[in-house]
């Protein structure tokens, strides 16, 4: 008898939680942001996430939007695609959010867009790299928010085809974003330089320790340039041991994400000097007020300087708070109705999404590696700023894309 | 020395010299692994964190001392000692109580101690990624075989590992600690029976397995991003190697280590687009000629 009694205590206690809560967010706009908080990723996810929160505050103080505050929630899916999933399904189900985002991991980004197309809810892809996201797998619901593989791919061939290089040597990370990165950068290589060839590849597991015996190898080999496809702790190892093994005074090679921050700080002064590679934001450069302005504001608030992450981060937020503004309500269709070929101050001057996709259209800095007496660390120099519209997929080729 | 390279390409040469820098770290980890797994029968898949806070207290330690080229000595020197301190609590608070327990409970609670270390260092050193510098006589590289350029850092690790080798053997086999791990290996309660203290000898025996683990940190820690999530690929890499070379027997993680290095660094130099399989495809031949492992399994 009291066992059951207190069961039924117990589920009075759990239908009043779901009745109270949904009336009790009413008032706010509610963020349900999904991503990875344990392991490597960790390193590029905090700074999407304070980025955010940079940008959410603000609005927040000056009263917030549609006289509602923002709210956000975070869950950790831990790098896994299911948990991911289960995560935005009890955002969406329980917590009533309005609106999700997050994920660095393509396969979660693909899981939570699914269910997002389903539920109607928008949803913004913070830092997941896979073309699919707006490409095949795009649909309305759907923002990417930072550049994809095919993006990041153009916008290196775009400056490689340029060069001089005939024979190439391509190898990576063996997982979904360095084939795609490869393939992206090869493929379009290959259409912008007829002549380019591929003498070699090597693919080598997803937090390979040791580079030494793969760098020795394609030493022997020895091409004109290679192509790196390696990410997260894959680029600072691959970095390390090509200093040791003094590759980039030997072969010039090229990694998405070579000249960022993310990759080079750890690093501090022994990273290698002349390697070339593309990023998105760097802080210190363009070196123009506005971008000054949100460095120093995000070194004020967090005490390190903002990756290239912290932009989409950041970007996103004011999205969502602008995006709002303009619908007039809270109200999925209407958002994204506001979002399509909204164009936004940033922090490297005015960023839009493009109607079409919900592409964000990112400039891409293409750089290389060197030294400066300002920083305790290297920077990208000679930068040369690939604009949206020389390497941008155009929106016929993305939609056709989401026909087959 | 043209006559050696049309028998033996330079490139195969310094393929082998690669393999043998990295079958150094694999053996020094396996073999802290297999010590524990023969003697005290624990799979400690906590080990690889071991192996992951090494290499982050090598950090601290190096910047502590300045950060530059010859912070690295001190970290090395100190570095193990701090594992070593971290095992002893471990043991005492934990696994002394535990010893009669399954396998498998053994196995849940080690994996739970993994997951508590990983959380921990997030905690303790956060997100970044982390760079120990290499200490400055290693720094850089000379041109050995046919001008190939080797790092000479690696060079360093081809040295420290038979020293290793060396100092376990004659640990294993010259001092009494030694001889009696190696009795209680087989028969831990003719051990206790015969009058020496089990539980201290587990002890003795569990620190000095963490402290390779932590020596496998510190030395890595050069070459790598010292990064969460490293004790993870590791660590499966660890247990194959105690698997094929015979459980609990540190001669045979240092054959499977060799295996393991050797295939890895060959393998990409005959089939570079799939080098990463052919390891993996050596534990399975050595699985399927000898199921036990090599040599003798004190299981």
């Amino acid at each position: 008898m009291c066992i059951q009694r207190l069961f039924a205590l117990f589920l009075c206690f759990v239908a009043t939680f779901i009745f109270v809560l949904p009336s009790y967010g009413a008032s706010k706009i509610k963020i349900g942001i999904v991503d990875t908080y344990t392991g490597p990723a960790t390193s590029y996810t905090q700074d999407v996430l304070d980025g955010f929160k940079l940008a959410i505050d603000k609005v927040n103080a000056q009263g917030g939007v549609l006289k509602r505050k923002i709210e956000y929630t975070t869950r950790d899916e831990k790098f896994k695609p299911d948990i991911g999933l289960a995560m935005a399904k009890e955002l969406v189900m329980k917590e009533k959010v309005d609106v999700l985002m997050g994920t660095i991991n393509s396969g979660t980004a693909l899981a939570v867009s699914d269910l997002a197309k389903k539920e109607k809810i928008p949803f913004f892809v913070t830092y997941a790299k896979s073309e699919k996201i707006i490409g095949e797998k795009g649909h309305k619901y759907v923002f990417n928010m930072n550049e994809n593989t095919e993006m990041a791919g153009r916008a290196a061939a775009y400056v490689l085809s340029k060069k001089p290089y005939i024979k190439y040597w391509i190898c990576g990370d063996d997982y979904e974003y360095g084939h795609a990165i490869a393939e992206a950068t090869w493929k379009n290589l290959q259409r912008l330089n007829p002549k380019v060839q591929k003498i070699g590849e090597s693919w080598w597991k997803v937090g390979e320790a040791d580079f030494a015996p793969y760098i020795t190898q394609i030493m022997g080999a020895n091409p004109d340039f290679i192509i790196v496809a390696t990410g997260g702790a894959g680029m600072v190892n691959f970095q390390k041991a090509a200093k040791a093994t003094g590759l980039n005074t030997k072969i010039p090679f090229y990694q998405h994400t070579a000249n960022e921050l993310g990759t080079l700080l750890p690093q501090g002064k022994d990273a290698p000097e002349g390697v070339y590679g593309t990023s998105h934001y760097l802080f210190y450069f363009p070196d123009t007020p506005a971008n000054k302005a949100f460095s120093d504001e995000f070194m004020k608030t967090y005490k390190r300087y903002p990756k290239a992450s912290a932009l989409v981060g950041y970007m996103t937020g004011r999205f969502i708070a602008e995006g709002f503004k303009k619908a007039g309500k809270v109200n999925a269709d209407a958002l994204i109705k506001a979002l399509e070929g909204m164009t936004l101050d940033s922090p490297i001057g005015p960023l839009s999404i493009r109607a079409c996709d919900h592409q964000l259209e990112l400039p891409t800095y293409f750089g290389v590696t060197k030294k400066d007496p300002k920083y305790d660390f290297l920077v990208s120099g000679d930068n040369i700023v690939v604009s949206p519209k020389d390497f941008m997929p155009t929106c016929e080729e993305v939609l056709k894309l989401r026909k087959n | 020395m043209d006559i050696v390279y049309s028998v033996l390409p330079p490139q195969f040469l310094s393929q082998v010299l690669v393999g043998l820098s990295r079958t150094t770290i694999l053996f020094i980890v396996a073999s802290g692994l297999s010590l524990i797994l023969g003697v005290l029968r624990i799979p400690n898949v906590a080990h690889g964190s071991l192996y992951m806070i090494g290499a982050f207290v090598s950090y601290s330690i190096a910047k502590l001392f300045g950060g530059g080229p010859s912070s690295y000595w001190w970290a090395l020197l100190i570095t193990p000692f701090v594992i070593a301190l971290i095992s002893f609590v471990v043991e005492r608070g934990v696994f002394q109580f535990l010893y009669e327990r399954e396998h498998l409970m053994l196995l849940l609670l080690t994996f739970a101690f993994s997951l508590v270390f990983g959380d921990l260092v997030k905690l303790i050193w956060g997100v970044e990624y982390k760079s120990v510098p290499v200490p400055g006589a290693f720094q850089g590289f000379v041109p050995l075989f046919g001008g190939i350029p080797f790092p000479l850092y690696n060079l360093f690790l081809l040295c420290v590992g038979p020293v290793v080798a060396l100092i376990l053997w004659f640990i294993v086999n010259k001092t009494k600690i030694g001889k009696i791990s190696r009795a209680a290996a087989v028969d831990r309660e003719m051990v206790g029976a015969v009058g020496i203290n089990v539980s201290w000898v587990f002890a003795t025996v569990f620190v000095i397995g963490c402290l390779l683990a932590g020596l496998g940190g510190v030395l890595v820690a050069p070459t790598v991003s010292v990064t969460l999530g490293m004790d993870h690929t590791l660590i499966i890499e660890a247990f194959l190697i105690v698997i094929i070379g015979g459980l609990g027997n540190i001669w045979g993680a240092l054959l499977g280590a060799l295996i393991f290095g050797l295939s890895q660094s060959l393998g990409i130099l005959l089939w570079p687009k799939f080098g990463i399989v052919i390891p993996y495809l050596a534990v399975v031949v050595v699985l399927l000629i000898k199921p036990t492992g090599l040599l003798k399994s004190t299981w």
